[in-house]
């Protein structure tokens, strides 16, 4: 049986879930260099699974920015005007750590329910 | 914003972001803009044609999208205009009625409401105090004040002087007075059209 609206619910809760890492995949992008928001969002947009819509990732830098978890620098492009370049600053970098250790032992555990629970 | 290297299917689309956004503080607004602009002057080469234009807005999202996701989260979206936003514009040109405090509690709940701006509210509150209270001073003023004034001298150094009232203000009053008339109309008129 199907519950009522249960695809409303699911597509709610991944919705929920991609929210919820697509901060860390930013900070993981900036890792090991900097890169500008153009450059970011083409990054992320191009895995299906992560971004529905590339505009709303530009809040998404905002708050990280304010949060302390990267930093800015404007530099002049000779492709257009300026670019914000963004890099990972030491708070970031503590940060993406924590996650990757947490989302290491999430995963796992989510996979190994998920298998127990699989009916095929 | 300078918009020399946007497209202007571009251009118009953050012209569009801008109005979703004006109930957001002013400078996330600003940065936001900023980044978009970044974005779509990198994304779409000015002289794209309009269809690849707007299939980048298509995978960019709906302004109304990067605005709620922008909005803090404490930030509740601003409530539409309702009978409470009515009475605030009411009593904002009516309320001296009741000895100037239905203008106080007009204030009170325009800056209570979640409908408006913090610059629609100044513009409500000082545009002008007490709605249409000076208005009608003014008209008392204009039609009581005398006109003329006609003495009658008297050897003695003695005058006595008559005031001839014009019967209705002068040219100058009624401009003054309609100006006095259309400003807090007009302020009603631009609070009801902002309110959401």
């Amino acid at each position: 049986m199907v519950a009522k609206g249960g695809a409303a619910k699911r597509d709610a809760a991944i919705s929920q879930l991609r929210r919820g890492v697509i901060e860390f995949c930013v900070l993981a992008l900036l890792a090991d260099e900097e890169r500008y928001g153009f450059e970011l969002v083409q990054k992320l947009a191009g895995e299906d699974a992560l971004v529905t819509t590339e505009g709303t990732l530009y809040p998404l830098l905002g708050r990280l920015r304010r949060e302390g978890a990267v930093e800015t620098t404007w530099r002049e492009s000779s492709a257009g005007p300026p670019r914000r370049y963004y890099r990972l600053t030491p708070a970031g970098r503590k940060s993406l750590a924590a996650f990757v250790d947490e989302w290491s032992r999430f995963r796992g555990s989510v996979d190994a329910i998920l298998k127990i629970g699989d009916p095929q | 914003m300078s918009t020399s290297s946007l497209h202007p299917v571009a251009t118009a689309y953050l012209q569009q972001v801008r109005r979703e956004g004006r109930d957001l503080p002013g400078d996330r607004l600003t940065e936001l803009m900023i980044d978009l602009e970044e974005h779509l002057s990198a994304a779409i080469p000015v002289d794209a044609s309009e269809e690849d234009a707007r299939e980048v807005l298509d995978r960019f999202g709906d302004p109304r999208e990067i605005i709620e996701a922008e909005r803090p989260v404490s930030m509740v979206p601003p409530e539409r205009r309702g009978p409470r936003e009515w009475a605030a514009i009411f009593l904002l040109l009516f309320g001296f009625i009741a000895a100037g405090v239905g203008w106080v509690v007009g204030v009170v709940l325009l800056w209570r409401s979640r409908a408006w701006t913090t610059r629609d509210k100044l513009i409500g509150t000082l545009v002008l105090p007490g709605g249409l209270f000076l208005t009608g001073v003014f008209l008392l003023l204009a039609l009581g004040r005398p006109r003329k004034e006609m003495c009658i001298h008297y050897g003695t150094g003695v005058a006595h002087c008559t005031h001839i009232s014009s019967g209705g203000p002068s040219t100058l009053d009624s401009v003054a007075l309609i100006l006095l008339a259309l400003t807090p109309i007009a302020t009603a008129v631009y609070l009801a059209r902002r309110a959401r």
